[in-house]
């Protein structure tokens, strides 16, 4: 078995009081005396886990749950407060858009430096420059002060830097995301070659499209402990599903406070689920049940869609459209179902919404939305199984 | 030591000396104009205004008297004054690159020496020329003695760069403390001008060592090694045990308190 390229061992971090003068005094004090400030603030506690050559990692997690944080203390920007970090390897790291440029100085003066910080030597930058030039393809830019720069240009230039130095570890912090389209498809394609040859990668992204392209497993990050670790499919479905439900429940909240007098969703179940995430499998049947308030003579229409988690729409369909008759109230409320069955949809995550309009059909009266889970296991992409087959043209 | 960056420590230094000169219109020209201009103001105040004399016996004029420990002490205070402020200066640095942290407070005073040193010999070059024998042979001697503040002014560095991330008003402070160590030092005047009861708290001051060392040399011809230089050296060392061990001790935790 190959030895690990970074071993993190019980990794806790804390931070010191630093607000005060008399604090900032004790704790130079103590540090001098013990070697170690008071601590006050955990950022993040307990954590472990390994990275081998060629493998790749993604840590995600909510915002302050401390991925930032790990990342310093990795890279060596920051000490632990306990545990240890071993790393063997070179390691470079992307931690944040344009770190280490000075604003002053030309972009090349910064890459020279920048590259010096990453460990090239001075005629090794000399050698790689036209490559790292090119890379960063900024044009004549390049001797003009990082200043006039967009943020942009800043990250082609870092992430060019990096890209000649080649690290046996690379760590990045959502840092692509700045760049345009080209770019960052230029940075995926690199760091997939760079995957290809034995790279390594840690990377911390919200993009989970990214991080499902290019990591194989996953470590889900929570209030500074490890919620979640393994497999990059099975953390970030859930990841997203935890998302969802705390979306859900916002809405969920905005939505009855708003409760409408008539035509307002009561409730909605996806396969008789209780609130929350349903799951459904790939291929098998999904049911969506409303319960929705009517006091008036006439019926409302029903509109039942499926968006993907980014919200672009998949499907969505009307009683209306079918010509289906709307039951009339018992009681005061309608009920009714959509029933979809060999549910064509890829496993992933998406949000089934339920409106209910006028009975016209022009005026969007109520709105409702919950997380569907799709599993299963295919190669296929997309979102939809598309019926086709096979043959001679 | 072997594997610390010395390649970084002079592109970093070579940086620093750049951003220094080209932030000015005209650039290098400063380093010859800087000195000279300093050098005037100095003898119109001291030496026109104040007229303040030389020891007896020296036969030199005040100028020169004046500039010989006068840039010395320009390279060591502005230079400890920078370094000090470093990590707060390169505070966006540290806390997203993982370099070895004295690397900025090593390189900020390197280029403040490698300026003021570069004033010195525009001054003594200009002295030279105006037909005022030094005593050439004390170059080594010289050499040596600014070897030894320097190395005394990086361990104080280090102390004080340390010291400034936790403490900031050392910022404001230094600039002052400065001061009055530039008016404790016999730097612009001589210490026979002091009454004899006090003049002997002169030299608890370790630059007054140094100052007057350099004089010795270069006004006075002492060209060999003596136990003062011994001593000086001494003092240095131990300054620069203690200021790399107060760096080493607080440098881990720069980036939570900057």
């Amino acid at each position: 078995m190959t030895r690990p390229l970074l071993q993190v061992r019980g990794v806790s971090k804390s931070f010191s009081q630093t607000t005060s003068v008399s604090e900032r005094f004790s704790s130079l004090a103590r540090i001098l005396v013990t070697g170690k400030p008071k601590l006050t603030l955990p950022v993040i506690s307990d954590i472990s886990f390994d990275v081998s050559p060629g493998q790749s990692l993604a840590i995600v997690g909510g915002n302050g749950a401390g991925k930032s944080t790990l990342l310093k203390l990795i890279t060596g920007v920051m000490e632990p407060s306990s545990g240890s970090i071993s790393k063997t390897g070179s390691v470079a790291a992307l931690l944040e858009l344009g770190a280490g440029f000075d604003p002053e100085q030309t972009g090349l003066e910064n890459l020279r430096m920048n590259a010096g910080f990453l460990g090239l030597s001075v005629t090794q930058v000399e050698t790689h420059l036209e490559e790292i030039i090119a890379f960063a393809d900024i044009g004549e830019a390049i001797h003009e002060p990082v200043k006039h720069y967009s943020s942009g240009m800043v990250v082609r230039l870092g992430f060019a830097v990096v890209a000649a130095v080649k690290p046996d570890l690379l760590i990045t912090d959502e840092v692509l995301a700045v760049g345009d389209e080209s770019f960052q498809k230029k940075c995926i394609r690199w760091i997939e070659h760079y995957l290809d040859q034995g790279g390594t990668l840690l990377m911390v992204s919200h993009n989970m499209y990214q991080v499902q392209k290019l990591c194989q497993e996953a470590i889900w990050l929570d209030r500074g402990v490890v919620r979640q670790k393994g497999d990059v499919f099975a953390v970030t479905q859930q990841y997203l599903a935890w998302h969802e439900q705390k979306d859900a429940k916002a809405i969920a909240r905005e939505h009855r406070q708003a409760s409408l007098g008539h035509y307002g969703i009561e409730a909605m179940h996806l396969n008789d689920a209780a609130d929350g995430e349903a799951e459904v499998l790939s291929g098998g049947t999904l049911s969506v049940s409303l319960r929705i308030k009517n006091s008036e003579p006439r019926s409302p229409v029903v509109l039942v869609g499926i968006v993907r988690a980014d919200g672009s729409p998949v499907y969505g369909v009307a009683t209306d459209h079918d010509g289906f008759e709307v039951p009339t109230s018992v009681n005061g409320y309608i009920s009714i179902a959509c029933h979809f069955t060999n549910l064509p949809l890829l496993p992933g995550v998406y949000k089934v919404r339920a409106h209910t309009l006028d009975a016209e059909g022009l005026r969007v009266i109520d709105s409702c939305e919950q997380a569907l889970i799709v599993s299963g296991q295919t190669r296929e992409l997309g979102s939809v199984r598309i019926p086709h087959h096979w043959g001679n043209p | 030591m072997s594997s610390y960056p010395w390649r970084l420590l002079a592109q970093l230094t070579i940086r620093e000396i750049r951003a220094k000169l080209s932030y000015s219109s005209l650039g290098l020209v400063w380093i010859v104009l800087t000195p000279l201009a300093l050098l005037g103001v100095y003898s119109l105040v001291f030496g026109l205004i104040f007229k303040v004399r030389v020891p007896e016996g020296l036969g030199v004029p005040f100028v020169v008297w004046l500039a010989v420990a006068l840039w010395p002490w320009l390279a060591f205070s502005e230079g400890v004054m920078r370094a000090a402020g470093s990590i707060r200066q390169y505070g966006g640095l540290i806390s997203k690159v993982p370099i070895e942290r004295s690397l900025f407070v090593w390189s900020v005073l390197n280029a403040t020496f490698v300026l003021h040193l570069l004033g010195y010999l525009v001054v003594l070059s200009v002295i030279a020329l105006l037909g005022i024998d030094l005593q050439w042979a004390a170059i080594p001697h010289l050499i040596l003695v600014l070897a030894t503040l320097y190395l005394f002014g990086l361990g104080l560095s280090l102390l004080l760069a340390g010291c400034q991330v936790f403490i900031r008003d050392l910022e404001q402070l230094l600039p002052i403390l400065f001061t009055l160590w530039f008016f404790l030092t016999p730097i612009i005047y001589a210490p026979q001008l002091l009454p004899e009861s006090v003049r002997g708290y002169l030299y608890l001051n370790p630059i007054t060592w140094w100052v007057e060392e350099v004089r010795a040399g270069l006004l006075g011809g002492q060209w060999l090694p003596d136990t003062t230089l011994l001593g000086l050296g001494l003092l240095a060392t131990v300054m620069l045990v203690v200021g790399a061990w107060v760096f080493q001790r607080t440098s881990p935790f720069f980036e939570d308190f900057l």
